[in-house]
């Protein structure tokens, strides 16, 4: 599988297979040519532009002056929440088609806050919909509007499944919600989310049934359709297609599991033809152990080591029920990645130097960048105790092959120590040209979100940050 | 978080403008007639004449416009339609009541407004007997509107239709066409005082 016009094109010494040499390699290392946000702005305009097609329908339907009194203005703002929504919808589905466009100019982190906020949007916009359109039909009708629900789910065509589009939709926003989220067992949460899929068949007859620019035939209606097809086009690339053809290539499968801590652990994977894996260190996969017990579920990982050419490595800490099934895979086990993707690259950075500054686990990341970054990075470890430091050995042996520095900051946070550099002053005493760096941070939430006021009160700007949270 | 409620506030500030743009009043001529109270009021007939014979368009009709509560238009139709009505199609109804013959006419009734669209009937008189009534212009703004105005237009319409088995504008409401059949009724009505002249 080629990805055309991504960095291994323009990167010649790195497609070689360095066998017998142990990686980290040695030290002239090429460092990836940056990429700018080129991308992502060119796929916000087209967000918008598409927010715009939407509504035009109606916008040029509706003659000006037409809407006389509430009722008809009510179920204008129906309509146009409508659109709004089905528009919304669409893009969400997109946004979570694992496509590699969107996940490489976008990045996996960016497209879930994304994801979330339209979410939230989407959902707001559905429910306005359903009140709007409710309510003015039912004063054009002389009905209450819950009168009026009832003759919709009775005489209208489609009106069943949409409302079952919409009570589905509100359940899925309601487990997105934090601190419901939270509560939940990811399992439960994931199933709820696998409900979106439905929604989207289920509210799509309604629009066409009832809708009052996309019920008669014309390019709107089939502008319409097409963009659901793209929408399943994508689904079917980004999902299916690209993951088929990658894994059919590289047929990963486990070779080892190391234990690195107490708690965590590294699970090595060998495959085919892993020197013309094009990755950069700091992306993650979405990985599908085929064991028993965890086929089913696939969760995104960073892979802790840059790409060499001969195996990937994931650092992972045990959290839960499937991160402790994860200890115990066999050698041999076969595994399905979809990926990579993220933007938390050095490929991505702003500036010459950076700064990179980890939680925890959060090093993993992290780690396989160092390997990238140009020399004169510096890294910040924050850990609980000695213990919950990862990898050490390695970090300590980067440090010395590409010049970077390396603060272990150990302790609770409210020991000295970690409170006298988790602080604007702090980080500038550690790194002076702390404004001009660019900063890569990794970690638990709590920590990432400090880090990034302190960051932004040091007078870093906000293009510098990168951020990868284990939320994903 | 904070992005989510400022694309939510633009939500709802964007839905809010394009209503408000949409409904203030275009360059359109008719929009300022028939203050509130005189719409129930008796028949003014020459009143909005001028206006009507000069936007022969007719997709929106000078009595609409008027703020008025919304439910009347559909509840209580008796009042509007002589007042728009006698004016709209003025040509027809004159030229044939002027000299009733004993011979097959149409006669147009008036354009009567819902909040789903217009209404307009017409219907043929054979002596003082309606032999056909036709729908010129039913709502069709809306998939579900369309159907509707189908349901009624083959109740009532038609050679062997409601209007011509009970001669007269006393017609059964369409279930879930309330609006639209009031509006049928009423142009109808209009038509056929029309004919009898």
């Amino acid at each position: 599988m080629t990805y055309p016009g991504t960095y291994s094109e323009r990167r010649p010494g790195h497609q070689q297979p360095r066998a017998g040499v142990r990686p980290p390699a040695p030290a002239p290392l090429p460092v990836p040519p940056r990429r700018g946000p080129a991308g992502r702005r060119i796929l916000t305009v087209l967000f918008l532009a598409g927010l715009v097609a939407s509504v035009l329908p109606w916008w040029l339907d509706t003659p000006a002056g037409s809407l006389t009194g509430a009722t008809a203005m009510t179920t204008a703002a129906g309509q146009i929440t409508g659109l709004l929504a089905g528009y919304l919808l669409l893009v969400q589905v997109l946004m979570m088609s694992r496509l590699p466009l969107l996940e490489r100019a976008v990045g996996g982190e960016r497209i879930g806050r994304w994801h979330r906020d339209v979410g939230a949007t989407l959902l707001v916009a559905v429910l306005a919909h359903t009140a709007l359109i409710l309510v003015g039909y039912a004063g054009l009708e002389g009905r209450s509007p819950l009168g009026q629900a009832g003759v919709m789910l009775r005489e209208y065509d489609d009106m069943v499944s949409a409302f079952a589009a919409a009570g589905l939709l509100v359940l899925v926003g309601l487990a997105s919600v934090r601190a419901v989220r939270r509560a939940l067992p990811y399992e439960l949460w994931h199933a709820t989310h696998l409900a979106a899929y439905a929604v989207l068949l289920l509210g799509f007859a309604h629009q066409f049934s009832n809708g009052s620019q996309l019920f008669r035939p014309g390019p709107v209606r089939t502008g319409w359709i097409a963009a659901y097809l793209l929408v399943l086009a994508a689904l079917a690339g980004g999902r299916v297609i690209v993951p088929l053809v990658f894994n059919l290539r590289h047929r990963l499968r486990v070779a080892d599991v190391v234990a690195e801590s107490p708690d965590t652990v590294s699970i090595y994977l060998t495959g085919e033809r892993l020197d013309r894996l094009e990755m950069l260190g700091g992306q993650f996969f979405r990985w599908r152990f085929l064991a028993r017990g965890c086929w089913w579920q696939s969760h995104p990982f960073s892979v802790s080591a840059a790409a060499n050419g001969r195996w990937l490595r994931l650092t992972v800490k045990v959290v839960g029920a499937y991160t402790r099934d994860l200890r115990d895979l066999d050698p041999g086990t076969r595994v399905w990645a979809i990926g990579p993707s993220g933007t938390f690259t050095a490929a991505h950075r702003t500036r010459d130097r950076a700064l990179l500054i980890a939680g925890g686990s959060g090093i993993t990341p992290l780690r396989a960048m160092l390997e990238e970054l140009p020399p004169g990075a510096a890294l910040i470890y924050r850990a609980r105790t000695p213990a919950d430091v990862l990898l050490h050995r390695e970090l300590d042996w980067l440090a010395q092959a590409r010049g970077v520095q390396v603060w272990y900051v150990v302790g609770s946070r409210r020991d000295p120590g970690p409170r006298q550099v988790m602080t604007p002053d702090g980080l500038r005493r550690l790194v002076p040209d702390l404004p001009r760096r660019d900063v890569y941070l990794c970690g638990p939430p709590g920590l990432v979100e400090q880090c990034r006021q302190i960051l932004r009160q040091a007078g870093v700007s906000r293009r510098q940050i990168h951020l990868a949270t284990f939320e994903l | 978080m904070r992005r989510a409620l400022v694309a939510i506030t633009g939500l709802a500030a964007s839905t809010t403008a394009l209503v408000v743009l949409k409904a203030a009043p275009g360059t359109s001529q008719v929009a300022q007639e028939l203050p509130a109270g005189q719409a129930p009021a008796a028949p003014v007939p020459d009143e909005p004449s001028p206006d009507s014979s000069a936007a022969p368009t007719s997709r929106a009709p000078a009595a609409t416009r008027s703020p008025r509560p919304e439910r009347r238009a559909s509840s209580s139709p008796t009042p509007r339609p002589t007042a728009t009505g006698a004016t709209r199609t003025s040509p027809t109804p004159r030229t044939s009541t002027a000299a009733p013959r004993p011979t097959v006419r149409t006669v147009t009734g008036p354009v009567v407004s819902n909040e789903f669209g217009n209404v307009q009937v017409q219907i043929t008189v054979s002596g003082s007997r309606i032999v056909d009534a036709v729908a010129v212009e039913l709502p069709e703004k809306t998939a579900q509107s369309a159907r509707r105005s189908e349901d009624v237009n083959s109740r009532y319409s038609g050679t062997s239709g409601m209007v011509v088995a009970r001669q007269g504008a006393d017609l059964d409401t369409v279930s879930g066409a309330t609006a639209t059949s009031g509006s049928y009724r009423q142009s109808l009505q209009a038509a056929i005082d029309r004919a009898r002249g």
